[in-house]
């Protein structure tokens, strides 16, 4: 907090006194209180980005390098071009701190977020995936409770909108309970005409300026400043801070905003999030190197007596900012009255550059148009935690209970067990594209109705392993990500994420940031994937336990197949045929679930990422791909490759039996073996005749295969040739483990 | 003094600054159109009548109240708690 | 013979899309989209009420939906023998609109529910199953929080064969474990006495089309064909 003294009113601001003075010299005077808060919000972290900025530069120019990249980072949403006319639009970004306070409505209005971005590239919404983060549920009734109303706020959300929840991701660890992290994607679907048509900036001088949807109320003002700073400093008896979601008028909006780009003479459009409408009409007119007349008198509140504070600073929900051709202003509002949308035209463009907000005669605001976009950067401090140290020496424990056990507990344990609690809450197929649906495949894949395309998506990363090692623990979620859709069949097209982290003006926090945005852009600009959107969440930290979480850059890549015959899905198919484990196994166990679920510790070695083979394992999977050799695949996660055998194994009843005599180094141990979590693996089916080509193929490409086993038609898991005894598993037990640990936890 | 049995009404109501979808689209797109435009306003909540067994009316209010914080049965954070009558059974 | 369907778009409509999909592309009957304040029955020989959350399903799922102008006209439908049709919140409409006995509640589980269940055909002279056989088994997908199905004339439709569907096994037990929602005796869809208006929750626009149904059946496909034939007849 900064005091200020403006025109001898004292005033609280959560800007620096430099920024201060900087608004001065922008303005050339005393800012009034109007304007005082206007910047307080655009230059808030939340909205200004002001920590993460200048490392954000590293990464390429998405749109510059990739000619089918439409619209890259900056813009509210990433969007490709995916041929025969269609655009693509996707984003993700954090909906932390209100959920934290209120769940269900903290991770509803967090839907209606991302679905405004998406609406506003010109697109209708097809698809929502959330990865979440929430203390363990064992024992613990407020990780419970956040968990059951953050699914139930996105699914009566999403449900309610008519858009499918495909995907998500969840880990439940320590780091995140006092802080849960809801991560909210969407995924826009239209043609290329009209993403072009609605650009989030008002070009022309003279055009309506009009503001649609839900009523401007009191409710959530500063909610942008409030999202950047730590949560404590903030009571729960803080009442504006939280918002009250309303997906029936979310509907209305979506339909009378796609209605109203049909008519061609929408020019430009915005949504209403963080910063309200001085954010929305900021940015239009600062983007667009425009000005602008505003009239807030037109503007519809829902309380009377508003001042001119309150309504620029308002974040109430479900609204949108249109420009508007003035030839067609009728036929627009007209589709407006058809919905029964309230709206106001509440100004029009000018070629001033300046934006001036009028409350009736008085001009209660008169800045240069992008004066609120010109936001001071910091550099911030980064050091490497010295506790790190300490942590990757931890060592491997013997096991003193039988492997067999480890892997029953290990497949029950939070963050490996299904997941169908969640995703049976959540309306995954409104829409009539879900091809490969929840629970079905490592990833959403949709149709694209008309084509012969389909898009997959996936989302998440491993936390354990970036609070170990960031730089390759984002690497991991990357390789995790794009293995998910690739395991699908689908061919990585361009990535987005979202980087949830703790308090940046303390080193150690900020160390994390750091070396993620390094991983990521190595990773991403080796692999040629580009990155066309990102949103940054700090201040993720517990104040009373002064830890941040553990350090989360969510991941979410989009990719493309063509032709239905090429998606490959997760269950085994047929007895007789082989398995093959692809991709090499180290002794990796640092973060892994087995340490954590076994031994109750965090430390170890971490997996490493390289390219190299990454590359070489993918290139070959195309390549069996092309001939048509792979029955079924899934990418090796959490708990190692058994889990992944195991989970194969459910849906058509089958079983396998293993024999892992030399397929292994020396050098590692059964355990490590069994339970490592490198990256880049896949547990692939084949057919036996296929066997010869299989290893050629792994030869030509370099990778590193083996041959592990067979499937049967007896529900058991037998797993022969390790050091110790065999490990006979029944498939049975193994299921009702994998599936009983929600429903347990959470229907009492 | 031997516990009397009580009866206690509360309303659990979206704060008066938050929106209420419910009670707003029962007005606009129901009562409205339907000829009751004298209704200007509704809003909507939930209701919970509880019965309990307490010293006197004041510690079966205190009884709720603290009942109704712990448990989280309504959020301060976008709700009010509203006592509508404790009367003896 | 030119057949033409209304589909009914309330505010808040979220399958209408979907029910147009599959009638236009897939049975290949004109369809068309039509607001509800500008429905006009004289043009259509069926209507269909769309899934979805009519006006947020604020204060009871269907209440508001079923005072809407769209009603009235699809009275008048309803009188004249031509089919009135509700799927998932569309059945809801038509409960809280009376066309149709009984109320669908909140879900046992007190959780919305989305998943793939099993039908059992109870009636195939409505509307919409008189191209099925009695104790066909269909597998149709179900979304939805409120459709716990009640009534206090369970007699009265039994004797009156208004129950249409069941939840039930793949092989047709109508088993507890069957009924995803705890509706009354598993029933999943009704019809009126004169059996040209049926409502039920699962969604046949999800069950008709190999490519998005997880074992390939296109039993939804049915359901519409039904309708389809029994306005063949009804013309003839």
């Amino acid at each position: 907090m900064t005091k200020v003294d403006i025109n001898g009113e004292k005033a609280d601001v959560e800007m620096t006194i430099d920024e201060y003075e900087k608004v001065r010299k922008l303005l050339a005077r005393e800012p009034n209180i109007t304007e005082l808060g206007m910047f307080d919000v655009m230059w808030s972290e939340h909205c200004s980005y002001k920590s993460s900025r200048p490392k954000l530069r590293i990464f390429e120019d998405a749109e510059a390098n990739y000619d089918y990249v439409l619209a890259g980072p900056g813009q509210d949403a990433g969007v490709i071009d995916i041929g025969d006319g269609y655009a693509l639009a996707f984003r993700i970004e954090s909906h932390n701190h209100p959920s934290a306070i209120e769940p269900y409505h903290g991770a509803a209005t967090g839907i209606g977020g991302i679905i405004r971005d998406i609406l506003c590239m010109g697109v209708r919404p097809i698809a929502l995936l959330d990865p979440l983060r929430f203390g363990t549920l064992k024992n613990n009734p407020h990780s419970q409770w956040l968990f059951k109303y953050v699914v139930k706020g996105i699914g009566d959300y999403g449900n309610c909108t008519g858009i499918p929840t495909i995907g998500g991701e969840v880990e439940f660890d320590e780091s995140f309970e006092s802080n849960c992290l809801v991560n909210v994607a969407c995924i826009g679907l239209g043609t290329i005409e009209d993403f072009k048509h609605a650009p989030s900036r008002a070009y022309n001088p003279g055009d309506y300026v009009i503001l649609m949807g839900g009523s401007t109320g009191r409710d959530g003002i500063h909610g942008v400043t409030f999202a950047s700073r730590t949560l404590t400093e903030m009571s729960e008896e803080d009442r504006p801070a939280v918002q009250i979601g309303d997906p029936f008028t979310k509907k209305l909006i979506i339909e009378a905003t796609l209605e109203a780009i049909k008519t061609g003479f929408v020019r430009g459009l915005k949504d209403l999030g963080g910063g309200g409408l001085t954010c929305a009409t900021s940015e239009l007119t600062g983007d667009g190197d425009t000005g602008g007349n505003i009239d807030l008198r037109k503007v519809f509140t829902r309380e009377p007596g508003m001042n001119s504070y309150e309504i620029m600073l308002s974040e109430s929900q479900e609204r949108m900012a249109f420009i508007v051709k003035p030839e067609g202003l009728e036929t627009v509002l007209d589709v407006f009255r058809k919905y029964e949308m309230s709206f106001a035209v509440i100004g029009r463009t000018d070629d001033s550059k300046v934006l001036k907000v009028f409350d009736g005669n008085n001009i209660v605001v008169n800045i240069p148009a992008k004066a609120l976009s010109e936001s001071p950067t910091f550099k911030r401090e980064e050091k490497r935690p010295s506790y790190l140290d300490q942590l990757l020496s931890q060592k491997t424990p013997e096991p003193t209970i039988g492997l067999d056990e480890i892997i029953y507990r290990l497949i029950a344990s939070e963050n490996i067990c299904s997941k169908e609690w969640i995703y049976r809450q959540y309306d995954h197929e409104v829409g009539v594209r879900s091809v490969v649906k929840c629970g079905e495949g490592d990833s959403g894949v949709l149709r694209i109705i008309g084509t012969n395309k389909f898009i997959a998506a996936s989302t998440g990363v491993n936390s354990k392993h970036c609070f170990l090692d960031p730089f390759n623990g984002v690497k991991g979620g990357l390789v995790e990500e794009c293995g998910n859709i690739i395991a699908n069949g689908t061919k990585p097209m361009a990535m987005v994420n979202c980087c949830n982290f703790g308090n940046p003006e303390i080193p150690e926090s900020f160390w994390y940031f750091s070396k993620s945005v390094d991983g990521m852009n190595e990773f991403c600009r080796t692999m040629r994937i580009p990155i066309v959107g990102g949103n940054v969440s700090f201040y993720n930290e517990d104040e009373v336990k002064k830890t941040a979480i553990k350090a989360t850059p969510m991941i979410m890549v989009v990719g493309l197949i063509e032709g239905q015959d090429n998606i490959i899905t997760l269950p085994f198919k047929e007895p007789g045929n082989y398995i093959f484990l692809i991709g090499e196994t180290k002794a990796e166990l640092g973060g892994s679930e087995y340490h954590s679920v076994i031994y109750g510790l965090e430390g170890g070695i971490p997996p490493k990422v390289e390219e190299v083979k990454i590359k070489e394992i993918w290139d070959f999977l195309f390549e069996l791909y092309s001939n048509g050799m792979i029955k079924a695949n899934h990418d090796v996660n959490k708990g190692g490759f058994i889990i992944t055998i195991a989970e194969m194994c459910f849906k058509n009843k089958l079983g396998a039996e293993l024999d892992l005599k030399n397929c292994f180094d020396d050098h590692l141990r059964d355990d490590e073996f069994l339970f490592s979590e490198s990256y880049g693996r896949f547990i692939i089916e084949t057919k036996p005749n296929d066997y010869d080509k299989v290893l050629k193929l792994a030869e030509k490409h370099n990778v590193n295969i083996k041959k592990i086993g067979v499937l049967n038609s007896t529900p058991k898991i037998i797993i022969k040739g390790l050091r110790t005894k065999d490990i006979y598993l029944d498939i049975q037990k193994l299921r009702e483990n994998f599936e009983s640990t929600i429903p347990n936890l959470m229907e009492i | 003094m031997a516990p009397q049995e009580f009866e206690v009404e509360i309303t659990l109501m979206n704060k008066p600054a938050a929106k209420d979808p419910v009670g707003a689209t029962i007005q606009k797109d129901l009562l409205a159109k339907k000829g009751y435009d004298m209704i200007s306003n509704v809003r909507s909540g939930q209701f919970l009548r509880i019965h309990l067994k307490a010293e006197d009316e004041n510690e079966a209010k205190e009884i709720i109240e603290k009942m109704c914080n712990d448990l989280r049965i309504f959020n301060p954070v976008t709700q009010n708690l509203t006592i509508l009558k404790v009367s003896k059974l | 013979m030119n057949i033409k369907i209304a589909v009914i778009q309330f505010p808040g409509a979220n399958c209408d899309l979907d029910a147009i999909h599959v009638l236009n592309n897939v049975i290949n009957v004109k369809t068309d989209l039509v607001w509800h304040n500008h429905f006009k029955e004289e043009k259509y020989d069926g209507v269909i009420l769309p899934g979805g959350f009519a006006f947020g399903d604020y204060l009871r799922a269907g209440i508001i939906a079923a005072h809407s102008p769209a009603i009235e006209e699809a009275r008048i439908m309803l009188k004249d023998g031509r089919p009135v049709v509700g799927i998932c919140n569309g059945f809801q409409v038509l409960t809280e609109a009376q066309f149709l006995p009984g109320a669908l509640l909140q879900n046992d589980s007190l959780k919305f529910a989305c998943k793939w269940v099993n039908l059992k055909v109870e009636n195939n002279n409505t509307a919409c199953t008189n191209k099925m056989n009695l104790g066909d088994v269909l597998a149709i997908p179900i979304a939805h929080g409120e459709g716990r199905y009640y009534t206090d004339k369970l007699k009265e439709l039994e004797e009156n064969n208004q129950i249409v569907f069941k939840y039930s096994t793949e092989e047709g037990e109508l088993t507890e474990e069957a009924n995803p929602n705890g509706s009354l005796e598993n029933i999943a869809g009704v019809c009126n006495l004169e059996q040209n208006c049926v409502g039920l929750m699962p969604h046949p626009e999800r069950a008709s089309e190999e490519i998005i149904s997880p074992k390939g059946t296109i039993h939804g496909q049915i359901f519409f064909k039904s309708m389809i034939e029994f306005i063949k007849r009804r013309l003839a």
